[in-house]
This record gives C-alpha cells, sequence and structure tokens, in this order.
C-alpha cells in the first residue's frame, strides 16, 4: 500500500498568537505538525505496518519544516518530501496546485491529511487536491478500514456516525479521535536523519505563473475581542429576568 | 562555540517534554492528594506502568549498550532527558538501566545480576556509606574476613537508597586492613538471601533509605564485582556518575517553578495590579531566570566535557552539581514565597520540591566535599584557571 500524508507546520497551539503590522509574529514560536495531519500521519503508519507498504509525507512551507517532517520520519513514516514556496504569496489554491503536481505522477492508493489546520482552519487543501487529482474523499473520518480495493470509513456528522464505502485511490482527513499519534520513538528518533527527504521549488515542478497565483488576499488580521468580565443580576427572581431580557434586546442585540 | 542543539537532541527534548507534560504531569494532582491523605503518593507499580508505555516508544535503557537492547545515549543527551524529567514531581526515570558498575561483571555473574536488573527483574542498591564514613569513604570499616571459599561480612551500612526493595547490593567492605581505601576494599555482589536486612529511614521528603545490617553474611568467593582490593575505584566511578544527574535535575525543576512562578506573578492581583507589576516579585523572577541560565550551562557544559572525555578530576561536575543543587534551592524558596499562602499547602507542588531538593546539596556529593574537590584541584594546579576546552 503507497500513502501520502499532507502535512503542514503550525504554530504550537500552547503559543500565543501576537499580530504586529499586520502579520503574525513567527520569532521565538514553537512550531508543530498540525495536530490533525499527526493523527493521519499515525493511521497511515498502522495501515503500512499491518498491510506493508510505504509512507511518505508532503508538506508545502518552509525550509524549517524540514524539522517537523523529521518527526513524522522519527515517528515511522519512510520518505518526505518538502515543497518550499520560496516567498510566493501561497493560498490554499496555490499550496493545491504545488502538491497535485508532485503527486500527480506518483502510484499511490491512499491519500491522508489533517481535516483542517489549527492556524488557518480553512480545510481546504486536502478537499482540493482530492477534486484536482479527480479521486474520491471523505473528509472528518474518525475510522478507516480497508477491504481489498476498498475502504469503510466513519465520517463525523455533528454528533452521528455516517458510514461510508468508498473505492480507492481516494483521500481521506483526519477528525480527532481517529487514533492516538504516537510519540517519535528513540531509535526512530536516531535514523530519521538517514531516511530520505526530497526537497523541492516551484520551479522543479514546472508550473505555470497562473497556477500559483493566490486567488485570495488577507487583508488584515486582528484578535478577538478580549472577554470581558461577566454580570451578576441583582433584585428578585422577576426583576432580574426583566432586567436580562431588556439586556439582551439593547446591549447584546440578540433578541 | 557552537550551542544549539543538533535535530536529533531537539527532537529527542521535545518527545521527552511531551512525554512529562501528557503522561507524568497529569498525575501531579493525585499524588499531591495521596499525599495528604497520608497515602504513597504514587506506586512502583505505577511508575512500572510508566515505564512500560515510555519502552512502548523506545524510550529504554538510555544509557544501557546496544549489545543488551539499549540505546547508549552519551552524557549531552541524558542530561537533556534529565533537564525534562525534572519538571515534574513524579519520581520517574526511563526503565532498562544498570548500575555502571554491573557492567563489571563476569560472563556468570552478568546473567545473575546485570541482565536481570536491565531487563527489571530485579532490583540492587548501592551500599558504601556507614555511620562512620560518608564524604569519607575511605574509612569504610565493615569487615570482610576470608574462610575458606566464602568471605564473612560483618558491619552496617546506612542512607543506602533502594536497598529497601533490593534484591542484592553492591557491597563494598574491607578486604585488607593494612591497605583500606588504598587497595582493600573490595565490592560484593551479595543477595538478600544471603542474610543482609535492613530498616527504613524516611527523610523529610518521600525518598526512603534504609540502613543496612550484615551480621556474619557468607558470600562466595565468586561474588566480588571486578577485582579483589578494587572496590574503590568501582565505588567512585558510580558516585560520578549522579553529579550532572542531579544538576539536570536541578535545573529542570527551577524551570518548571519560575514558569509556576509568572503564572502567579501574573494571574494574583493585589492592592489592584497583578503582583509582577512589583519591583519585589521581578527581582526575584530576574535572579531566579539568570541562577538558572548560568546552571543550565555549567551543566550541559559538563556534560559536553563528559562525553569528550576530558574533565579533569571532574572539576566541571563538581562545580555544575554545587551552583545547580543550590541555584535550585534558592529558586524554590523564591517562588514558594510568591506564591504565599497558596506557596505552603500541599494543592501545589511548590512545598514538596521544597523539600525534595534540599538533599541535592547533601547526597552524590555534599557542597563541602564539592567545595573541597574544586578547590584541591586549583591549589594543587590539577585544573587550569579559565580554559575552554
Amino acid at each position: 500500500m503507497n500513502i501520502f500524508v499532507l502535512m503542514k507546520r503550525t504554530f504550537d497551539t500552547e503559543e500565543k498568537v501576537q499580530i504586529k503590522d499586520n502579520s503574525i509574529v513567527e520569532d521565538g514560536v514553537e512550531f508543530i505538525i498540525n495536530p490533525y495531519d499527526e493523527y493521519a500521519i499515525e493511521e497511515a503508519i498502522r495501515i503500512r505496518d499491518e498491510v506493508g507498504g510505504e509512507v511518505t509525507v508532503v508538506t508545502v512551507g518552509p525550509e524549517e519544516a524540514e524539522k517537523e517532517l523529521r518527526t513524522a520520519l522519527a515517528m515511522g513514516a519512510d520518505k518526505a518530501i518538502l515543497i518550499n514556496p520560496e516567498g510566493l504569496k501561497a493560498d490554499e489554491n496555490t499550496i493545491a496546485n504545488l502538491l497535485v503536481a508532485v503527486l500527480k505522477d506518483k502510484q499511490f492508493d491512499l491519500l491522508l491529511g489533517g481535516n483542517l489546520s489549527v492556524d488557518n482552519g480553512a480545510g481546504q487543501v486536502a478537499v482540493r487536491v482530492a477534486e484536482m487529482l479527480d479521486i474520491p474523499q471523505v473528509t472528518t473520518i474518525t475510522k478507516l478500514e480497508l477491504d481489498g480495493t476498498q475502504a469503510v470509513v466513519e465520517r463525523d456528522v455533528e454528533g452521528d456516525t455516517e458510514v461510508i464505502q468508498v473505492n480507492l485511490p481516494a483521500m481521506f482527513t483526519a477528525q480527532q479521535g481517529l487514533n492516538e499519534p504516537r510519540y517519535p520513538s528513540l531509535p526512530g528518533i536516531m535514523k530519521a536523519k538517514k531516511k530520505p527527504l526530497e526537497k523541492l521549488t516551484p520551479a522543479d515542478l514546472g508550473l505555470s505563473e497562473e497556477q500559483l497565483v493566490a486567488h485570495t488576499e488577507t487583508l488584515s488580521y486582528h484578535p478577538p475581542a478580549a472577554r470581558e468580565a461577566g454580570r451578576i443580576m441583582e433584585g428578585d427572581l422577576d426583576q432580574q429576568v426583566k432586567d436580562l431580557v431588556r439586556l439582551l434586546r439593547e446591549e447584546a442585540k440578540v433578541l | 562555540m557552537n550551542f544549539s542543539l543538533t535535530e536529533e537532541q531537539e527532537m529527542v527534548q521535545k518527545t521527552v517534554r511531551e512525554f512529562v507534560q501528557n503522561e507524568l504531569i497529569p498525575l501531579e494532582q493525585e499524588m499531591l492528594r495521596n499525599d495528604r491523605e497520608g497515602k504513597i503518593p504514587i506506586t512502583d507499580e505505577k511508575i512500572k506502568e510508566l515505564q512500560l508505555k515510555a519502552k512502548e516508544m523506545g524510550f529504554w535503557g538510555i544509557n544501557t549498550p546496544e549489545e543488551y537492547g539499549g540505546a547508549n545515549l552519551g552524557p549531552i543527551l541524558t542530561t537533556l532527558i534529565n533537564i525534562e524529567l525534572g519538571k515534574t514531581i513524579v519520581p520517574f526515570t526511563f526503565g532498562g538501566d544498570a548500575d555502571n558498575i554491573l557492567y563489571y561483571c563476569n560472563e556468570e555473574q552478568k546473567k545473575k545480576y546485570l541482565i536481570p536488573v536491565i531487563n527489571g527483574e530485579k532490583e540492587c542498591c548501592f551500599a558504601l556509606t556507614e555511620p562512620g564514613a560518608g564524604s569519607d569513604a575511605r574509612n569504610i570499616k565493615m569487615s570482610a574476613e576470608k574462610d575458606g571459599d566464602h568471605y564473612v561480612l560483618n558491619g552496617e551500612k546506612i542512607f543506602i537508597s533502594r536497598a529497601h526493595k533490593a534484591d542484592f547490593a553492591m557491597v563494598f567492605a574491607v578486604t585488607d586492613k593494612e591497605k583500606r581505601g588504598r587497595g582493600g576494599v573490595t565490592c560484593f555482589l551479595v543477595d538478600r538471601e544471603m542474610g543482609w536486612r535492613t530498616e527504613p529511614i524516611h527523610t523529610m521528603d518521600d525518598w526512603i533509605v534504609s540502613s543496612v545490617i550484615f551480621e556474619n553474611v557468607r558470600v562466595p568467593e565468586e561474588n566480588i564485582l571486578g577485582e579483589l582490593g578494587r572496590g574503590f575505584e568501582l565505588a567512585l566511578s558510580w558516585i560520578t556518575m549522579g553529579r550532572i544527574k542531579i544538576g539536570a535535575w536541578s535545573v529542570g525543576t527551577a524551570e518548571r517553578l519560575l514558569e509556576m512562578a509568572i503564572e502567579q506573578a501574573n494571574s494574583r492581583v493585589a492592592f489592584g495590579k497583578p503582583i509582577g507589576e512589583y519591583q519585589a516579585i521581578q527581582w526575584m523572577i530576574a535572579d531566579s531566570a539568570v541562577e538558572i541560565e548560568a546552571a543550565k550551562w555549567q551543566v550541559l557544559y559538563a556534560a559536553y566535557l563528559a562525553e569528550k572525555g576530558v574533565d579533569d578530576n571532574r572539576q566541571t561536575a563538581s562545580m555544575a552539581k554545587l551552583y545547580a543543587a543550590n541555584m535550585v534551592n534558592r529558586v524554590v524558596d523564591r517562588v514558594l514565597q510568591i506564591h504565599g499562602g497558596m506557596g505552603i499547602t500541599k494543592e501545589f507542588p511548590i512545598e514538596r520540591w521544597y523539600r525534595t531538593v534540599r538533599k541535592y546539596r547533601i547526597f552524590e556529593g555534599t557542597d563541602e566535599i564539592l567545595r573541597r574537590t574544586i578547590a584541591r584541584n586549583l591549589l594543587k594546579g590539577y585544573v587550569k584557571i579559565g580554559e575552554i576546552k
């Protein structure tokens, strides 16, 4: 089974997001493998260990993303590919095009990714890649079972579970609950450096300028409004209810 | 000069950090609750379970040679790991390691002692200190009289860690009364069944030490570890191992404490302002940060020299342990002060650490013996001032 996993390097969820000059400050920030992608990597490794084959982790990101790729290799992935857009203004469309340019010539049975990335939360890249490769896709899966040339997946639908049978090759995106990602093992860490890691640039992939142009533009970043202290209603119960309704209508404007 | 970590070092550090964060720190509340209720804070079984979980991720036998299934990490990686492990009150170490001197076992002894220790099937203790001989270990009195193909051991050892649950002891006894610490001390591997007994001594934290009593304990000749009369060299090499480790734990503990102090300083409001805006608190935080940084680099430098094998007379390791152990005692005191009333409660791990880190100035070389080593190395010219290796 040849498996490719799409991975993104993201902000550590413990980090505080700071905005300066209309961009997010990255100095001194810890980065991690996007947690949803970690589920995808774990699933890929488990499947490979069970049925054999190879796991390749692919990312679009800066030079530093090599670190997260090495972590995936230390977890047990076999190969990694780093596509560095080198200062290109990249949105989900650009990234999907870069990934497709790499994947279209590869032999694959299964593509996995995270449901979304915890930084931008767009949840678009994997879906776009599947569309462009013209293969089936199911998002937010919580269970994956292989059955010959088919897969049976369970999908989280707002508290209910949808069971879907899909022909391979297909793309699935991981939701929390799919598995419990492993820690990189000590022998794995020691071996990670020796595993193959291919580095590519847009120039290597022969993409036209048009394909690489971002279709969206971020105009500004702003933090959500700071949470204010709550208010405790006073008076007897009738009075409190009256006050609350009035405040909901006049101040909160939700009624 | 290069102060950065290699990719592997960084990944190991990050992995252990996550392990501590996800698997160990969540157990702290339960440990504190058990402690308040007078129960054992965390059982040996629980620690073993955690070690097996770590084993699954290949963290096992980190200092054990590869031929015995270990990872054989050097002093630098070991120190980075120990710094992370110092960040929790959970007394966890990775399993699968044996005391360094057990590698002096002969083939027969290896099967009986070394391998079972690596596999976690047997526990052992290191019995050197006596009521009348601690830092001056050359003065030990325990006698080992030859009787046929056996030695008969008589005497008492004290403050022996792990003795209450050990299956065998590495015991240092005098086989030549003339030579004593200069060629007359031998190390014996002594099974509990051979007849030694222990009396536990409770200390100011959970650390249990024991006095170990030998009354006519007969030990077969083949249980000599290493060579007859060469026990003191073994004892020294065992002791040295611990110095950098205590320094590393001190740094890790102090870093976690400082994090707690910063959180408290930002969130606790007094007289209308977070207490972190008062200079008294700021200075405590600043001093702690500066001292932690100094200790961290001293400890890492000692590890680096140990890795290169060039720490003359253990000068750097002694300095690192002395400074770091004292540093963490100052830091825990300040951090407890910053927490005020909360700091002395058993709801928080601070008072516990306050008791735990005090022993770092005592065991594996007291402050005084370390200063003696450091000064003598300088006075006798064994170490050059200002040299960077």
